[in-house]
């Protein structure tokens, strides 16, 4: 019961110095709002002006393109921006080596950073969600609008995504330990090299251990396009688990042997 | 806490050396050595934040790192300098560090913050905190816990005369009143001979002295210091003994070498026969800084 109760602390110790970091916490939430703010005013002013041009800003297209920036684009920069933070913030600051001379196991350290940057990864993510869906269905006009299914199947898809990115920036922060570098390598793999290696048609069947792949191919169906990639939704769950498993598993080794 | 032939190597450089300590409960235990003499990697093993090369040690009677957790867990330690989040408060802060030292601990930061005297400014942000300031914050998140062992190190670094005066009297409470151990690193020697009842010297990576600190500062080769109405007469009639070395005036008074302690008897009878009034005379001390010097290696090295 103790060990629940410790759990249950150092899990909300650690949101509280994430989401009171509020230079951090707007960078974040610009990351993710600023996008969709912009592309839906601007789409608002561009269907006013012309409506015959342009069609409206919300509706089931536009709905499309909120899943896209909200789950490969910014939405998992800002997933990366707070998994370094909760895998590095504390070795960054100093306070790591303090949290080992209390003689709390340093795996129990690592593992309270992970339900941690969940939540504020969640919450960021789902605010940016709320928002895409007002201006979708706002801005909808005479436009089809998405189903209450769609919209369950698209909130789980986006939780799925950037929880998944989430971990895996804890996962490679606190095997690196550097804030800086996770931010720059993931988001370089992340929205760079991994897109284009996923249309590299000439890496094959090499190209269904990619997590962009995966997780493309698990975007729900009528707004996702026809995937790059071509794979069963068991091998998509099992190379997001493989993903999963060994990042963070990497991170927790170095967590538990490092000198603090 | 007891360490049997400590040894850290980082490569071919040997930062601690076979180092073996005891520090008793209830007292404030100085660790004195010069900037990489080997303290803080002392204890950064004791407190199982590297690994030892050789050697044992035990903390509150429990061996490290086997039951470290256990030991840890009645531990309150400050290595280098306190670290904090600096966008939080020192409450917030506290918070944290309560968070991992388990759920009986958080009932206590009001009283620990009222301890260290900063209850009127936990509600501000750490990074507006001055080093004093942070240095109490590091003490508090020590005393969380409730712990029997706090390991200091150089609590005094960066303080102004102030907060140094401020830190050593709450040294001496947490040992007098609360009967806690407190082990202390400095390089500051005056600090350590104020603060502590136990101290031990480290050069090289090496112990080179321990014991109480009257013990590390006592003459051992039978310095005497005697101040009395007439230094004049006492120097000429002292001056002939042949037992009395390297006889010599010194602020106001005489200082002599003795072959052996108990002259200082004879000597007083001396002058008290040829009518001075003696109104001083007790064994030398030096400081602990002299004892210090003579004993490290720079002072060879100078030599």
């Amino acid at each position: 019961m103790t060990t629940l109760i410790t759990a249950r602390q150092m899990i909300w110790a650690d949101v509280l110095r994430l989401r009171k970091k509020r230079g951090f916490i707007a960078l974040v939430l610009a990351a993710v709002i600023a996008p969709i703010v912009i592309v839906t005013g601007y789409n608002v002013i561009q269907h006013a002006s012309d409506p015959a041009a342009h069609a409206p800003a919300g509706g089931l297209h536009n709905y499309a393109r909120l899943l896209d920036m909200l789950g490969v684009f910014m939405g998992p920069v800002a997933a990366v921006l707070i998994g370094a933070e909760a895998g590095a913030g504390d070795l960054a600051a100093g306070v790591f080596r303090d949290n080992v001379i209390t003689g709390r196991s340093r795996l129990a350290l690592f593992l309270a950073r992970i339900p941690a940057a969940l939540i504020v990864c969640l919450a960021v993510t789902g605010l940016g969600f709320a928002i895409g869906l007002a201006a979708t269905f706002g801005f909808a006009g005479g436009l089809p609008t998405p189903s209450a299914s769609l919209i369950l199947e698209s909130a789980a898809w986006l939780a799925l995504a950037n929880a998944v990115v989430c971990t895996i920036a804890i996962g490679v922060a606190s095997l690196t330990g550097s804030r800086p570098g996770t931010i720059a390598g993931l988001i370089g793999w992340q929205l760079v090299l991994s897109p284009l290696l996923v249309q590299s048609s000439s890496l094959g069947s090499l190209r269904n251990g990619l997590l962009d792949g995966a997780v493309l191919f698990l975007k729900p169906g009528p707004v996702s396009g026809s995937p790059a990639i071509t794979m069963s939704v068991a091998v998509a769950v099992l190379v997001l688990l493989v993903w999963l498993a060994v990042l963070p598993s990497l991170g927790a080794w170095r967590t538990r042997t490092r000198d603090a | 806490m007891q360490t049997v032939g400590l040894t850290k190597r980082f490569g071919e450089r040997t930062a601690v050396d076979g180092v073996s300590l005891v520090v008793p409960r209830g007292a404030a235990y100085g660790f004195l050595g010069h900037n990489g003499a080997g303290k803080t990697t002392l204890i950064r093993m004791l407190l199982g934040l590297t690994r030892a090369s050789a050697g044992s040690a035990t903390v509150l009677g429990l061996p490290v790192p086997a039951q470290r957790a256990e030991a840890l867990a009645r531990v309150g330690a400050i290595v280098e300098e306190p670290s904090f989040y600096p966008h939080l408060t020192g409450r917030e802060n506290l918070e944290i560090a309560a968070a991992v030292r388990g759920p009986e601990t958080r009932s206590r930061i009001d009283q620990v913050l009222h301890r260290v005297g900063l209850d009127k400014r936990a509600g501000d942000r750490v990074g507006t905190y001055s080093l004093g300031m942070r240095q109490r914050l590091g003490v508090a998140r020590c005393l969380l816990s409730d712990p029997e062992l706090l390991i200091l190190d150089e609590p005094m670094n960066g303080l102004d005369p102030g907060g140094m005066l401020e830190v050593r009297r709450m040294i001496r409470e947490l040992v007098e009143e609360e009967g806690r151990t407190v082990f202390i690193s400095s390089h500051l020697l005056d600090e350590v001979e104020k603060t502590c009842d136990v101290a031990a010297i480290i050069d090289g990576g090496r112990v080179i002295a321990q014991g109480s600190i009257e013990e590390l500062v006592a003459d051992r080769a039978g310095e005497l210091v005697i101040e009395c109405d007439d230094t004049e007469r006492a120097l000429s009639l002292l001056a002939g003994d042949p037992t009395i070395r390297n006889l010599r005036r010194e602020h106001g008074g005489l200082r002599m070498s003795l072959v052996a302690r108990e002259q200082a008897g004879e000597i007083n009878s001396k002058l008290v026969t040829a009518g001075l009034v003696v109104t001083r005379l007790e064994p030398a001390r030096r400081s602990l800084e002299e004892r210090f010097l003579e004993m490290t290696t720079r002072l060879e090295v100078a030599a």
